[in-house]
This record gives structure tokens, C-alpha cells and sequence, in this order.
């Protein structure tokens, strides 16, 4: 077989170009961190976005994300990759950061507390999406991860299962119970208007 | 309504859920940077992540006071190894006195059979001091990533974000040519330059006289004289190196330049926040 068609060296280049990083940054080299960094920070800070909401706390948690990375480097064992292992401490850090912040604005996790509608809107209009958005600020923390990652950001489920150490199908679960729960949100609202 | 018409509903709803912006890369780097720095100082500091412009700097000069304190341990390390096969004349005219910016009394060591190469002249060790390496490739990249965060600044006009991230570049870039002139000064001391720093007083050359002109720089006088200093001072350490006359005299002027202008002092007093820096 020739090389190029070698499933190994298609699947563990990426690998070894993580450990090589990886190994790099535990000897020093500052280039490499910041390398390591690079290669990172926009698609760790894009989901801390969505996860927040807010620019203050998204910089918090993927500033906390490469400090702590940084900090456990030598635990990357290479089994998964180290965009999977630095979401895995970058959702953690998030959900974590998150239930403070709940707690300082007493906000609820029940989707049926989302706050009804007194305006009947014409069109897909800003109220139709503020309930949306309200929706998905109130998915569980189980659920919400999973949503944002897959329908908002384009994760696989591949990705989210290995981010937050679940199964492949109990991801796909979670994003048909979150679509559910949204659509169920959005039904009596947007119903009269769309049909 | 059926559900594929919510689940378009959902699908164009939630395209701009929270929309992120730019990340601020360099912001962030500069805060983790700061608090790595802080968590890996002896007396541990910490710095809470949503940090303020004072914290940062307090973070940034714990990161620049651990190069520094690597300087002053390289002097020391230096001064006390044993000297290379071949030494240089001692110039005479050194002054010796306990103050930073006067070098420390001169030993007469035995000569070793520590490997020595010989460039232009100049007799210069393997590098053989992991500190001096790491110390280098600390600094390596301050000048480039000083030149970024100057353009960045000029194009996002004034921009909290990247003054912040420059402030903690020139604080680097202070400590490491801190460190430098100590490690040169025990070396040269001793008969020998390690070419580790050869290179590395190049580096800082080239870097300092780019920071010179900066913005920064003209909106703070003290901090352009810090400069200034620096660059007379670096720039004879490089010329000593790449001459390689070992002209004792040279070495003399370099020590006067360093112990007129207070510069190791002022390097200090930057570092630790003593003096205000520029920008600030």
C-alpha cells in the first residue's frame, strides 16, 4: 500500500504533529507554546462565546482553558486530540464559570420559566429570536453543551463525545432533546404567525 | 406548524447566538503569560483572571523579576565556575566597587579544560549554560512580537488590549537584557563569552533600538533614556564580542558606560515596578 494511502498516516499525522507540540512545550520552548496557543485559541474563544455570552467572561474561561492546559500538559497522553483535550477542559471551565455567574444573577435552568410573549411579531422578528435565544439560555447544561457545539458552532458528534466524554449516540440523544425542547418553546409563539 | 419548518426556524435563529467577535489573542496571552509567571514565582501570586491594568502589571513584572533574578544567578554561577583554558588580560582599570552597576571583585580562577571556540578572535565557549539558553529563547521573539503589538496599535489606535500586551513585551525585553549584561560581565571577567550570549546581545541590540522608536517610548522620556543607555551599553558589549581584540580597555568602557549611567539600577527599578514605565 502506498503511503499516502496508509489510514494510519492519514489519521496519526495530526497526532504526531500534537505530540511533537506537546513535547516541545514541556521542554521549554516558549515558541511552541505560543504555537500551541495559536493553533487554539479561536475556536476554544468562539465556543467560550456562545457558552457565555459575554466578552469578559469568554476571555476569563479560555485565558483559565490555556492556563490550566498549560499546567497539565504532561497528563496529554495523545489519545485523543489536543483540540479534543483542550475543549474537554475548555467546556469544563466554562460550565463551572457559568454556575457562578447563574448564582450571582439568580437565573433559573427551567426552560418553562422562559418569559411569554405579550407582542405578535410579523416576520422572523427580533422577539422571535430574543425567545429563541432565550430558549437556549435555558437548556439544561446537559443539553445546552451539546447544541451549541453541534447546531451553532459545526462540531461532529465525534467531537462533542470526545469533549465532554460521552457516547457518539448519547450526544446525538442530547441534540434531539434540545432541538425538542427548543421547538416546543418556539411552537406557541411562532405557530399562528408561520402557518 | 410543522417540525421542519421550526427546526428552520431554530436553524436561522440561532446562527447568531452569542455571536463571538476577534478573540483578543494577544490580551489573553498576555494575562496567561502574566499569571503562568505569577504561579510559577516562589512566593506564589495570584493574579484573579478578570485581571485590571494594575494586575497585569504586577503579573508582568513577577514574569520580568524571574528573568531578572535568572540574570543575577547566572553572575553569580558564572563567577564562581571555573575559568576556560585561556584567559583574557584583566583590565587594570576596572572599578570595583558592591554597587549593581560595578562589577564584583575579580577572581583569579585556574585555567580548565572547558571546550573553547575560537571566532574572529574571540574566544568563545560552547554554550554550555542551560540557563543563559533558556533566558535567550525567553527573549527571542520580544522584538518581533513588540513590532506586531506597535503595528496593531497604530491601526486599532489606542487600544487598552495591546498597550497591556506591549508593556509586558518591554518588561521582558528589559529583564532579559538584564540578565544578559550580567551574564557578559561574569564572563568577560572570567576571560571568556559564552556565545550563547554573543548571540544573544545581538538580539537584544537589535530589539532595543527598534523599542527606541517606538510610540512608547516618545511618550516617556524616562523610559527613552532607559533606552538610549541600554543601547550604548549593549551595542559596545556586541562590539566587544564581534572585534574579538579582547582589548581590556574596551572592556573598561563597557563597565564605565554600565556604572555612569546607573543602567543595571534603572533595569532594576523598571523591572520591579520602582519606576514608573513607559505608558504608564
Amino acid at each position: 500500500m502506498n503511503a499516502w494511502h496508509s489510514p494510519n498516516l492519514v489519521t496519526e499525522s495530526p497526532r504526531i504533529i500534537d505530540r511533537q507540540l506537546v513535547h516541545r512545550c514541556l521542554a521549554g520552548d516558549s515558541i511552541a507554546e505560543r504555537a500551541l496557543y495559536d493553533a487554539h485559541v479561536d475556536r476554544v474563544y468562539r465556543l467560550m462565546y456562545r457558552m457565555a455570552g459575554d466578552g469578559d467572561l469568554a476571555a476569563d474561561f479560555t485565558q483559565e482553558t490555556f492556563i490550566r492546559a498549560f499546567d497539565r500538559l504532561e497528563q496529554f497522553r495523545g489519545d485523543s486530540s489536543l483540540a479534543t483535550w483542550l475543549h474537554t477542559i475548555a467546556v469544563s471551565v466554562a460550565l463551572n464559570g457559568m454556575r457562578k455567574v447563574q448564582r450571582i444573577r439568580g437565573r433559573t435552568d427551567n426552560i418553562d420559566d422562559t418569559p411569554g410573549l405579550s407582542v405578535q411579531p410579523s416576520g422572523f422578528t427580533a422577539d422571535l429570536k430574543a425567545r429563541l435565544h432565550s430558549a437556549v439560555d435555558a437548556l439544561s447544561e446537559k443539553l445546552r453543551p451539546v447544541f451549541l457545539m453541534h447546531d451553532v458552532e459545526g462540531y461532529t458528534h465525534h467531537e462533542i463525545a470526545g469533549t465532554l466524554g460521552i457516547p457518539v449516540g448519547t450526544s446525538k440523544a442530547r441534540l434531539f432533546d434540545a432541538r425538542a425542547k427548543l421547538r416546543l418553546a418556539l411552537a406557541a409563539f411562532a405557530g399562528d404567525h408561520i402557518a | 406548524m410543522n417540525d421542519d419548518r421550526l427546526d428552520e426556524l431554530l436553524s436561522r435563529g440561532t446562527r447568531d447566538y452569542n455571536e463571538p467577535g476577534a478573540a483578543p489573542r494577544e490580551e489573553m496571552w498576555a494575562r496567561i503569560s502574566a499569571a503562568r509567571a505569577a504561579a510559577a514565582a516562589p512566593a506564589a501570586v495570584v493574579i484573579p483572571l478578570r485581571t485590571r491594568r494594575t494586575r497585569v502589571w504586577a503579573g508582568a513584572a513577577v514574569a520580568a523579576g524571574l528573568i531578572l533574578a535568572a540574570g543575577i544567578a547566572i553572575g553569580r554561577r558564572l563567577e564562581h565556575s571555573p575559568a576556560p583554558q585561556t584567559s583574557l588580560a584583566k583590565s587594570p582599570g576596572i572599578v570595583r566597587r558592591d554597587s549593581a552597576d560595578s562589577i564584583g571583585s575579580q577572581t583569579n580562577t585556574p585555567a580548565t579544560g572547558s571546550p573553547t571556540t575560537v571566532v574572529s578572535g574571540t574566544k568563545l565557549t560552547a554554550p554550555d549554560d542551560e540557563i543563559v539558553r533558556t533566558l535567550r529563547a525567553q527573549t527571542r521573539n520580544t522584538g518581533r512580537r513588540a513590532e506586531e503589538l506597535a503595528q496593531a496599535a497604530s491601526t486599532a489606535g489606542d487600544n487598552q488590549s495591546n498597550n497591556l500586551a506591549y508593556h509586558l513585551v518591554v518588561l521582558q525585553h528589559l529583564a532579559g537584557s538584564e540578565a544578559m549584561i550580567t551574564a557578559f560581565r561574569s564572563s568577560a571577567q572570567r576571560g571568556d563569552v559564552d556565545r550563547e550570549i554573543a548571540a544573544w546581545s545581538r538580539e537584544l541590540l537589535s530589539t532595543t533600538r527598534m523599542l527606541e522608536t517606538s510610540n512608547a517610548a516618545a511618550q516617556d522620556p524616562t523610559m527613552r533614556r532607559l533606552l538610549e543607555d541600554l543601547d550604548l551599553v549593549i551595542a559596545q558589549i556586541t562590539q566587544y564580542v564581534t572585534r574579538g581584540t579582547n582589548n581590556p580597555d574596551d572592556l573598561d568602557l563597557i563597565e564605565q558606560s554600565i556604572s555612569k549611567r546607573s543602567v543595571i539600577a534603572k533595569l532594576r527599578g523598571t523591572i520591579s515596578g520602582r519606576n514608573q514605565p513607559a505608558g504608564t
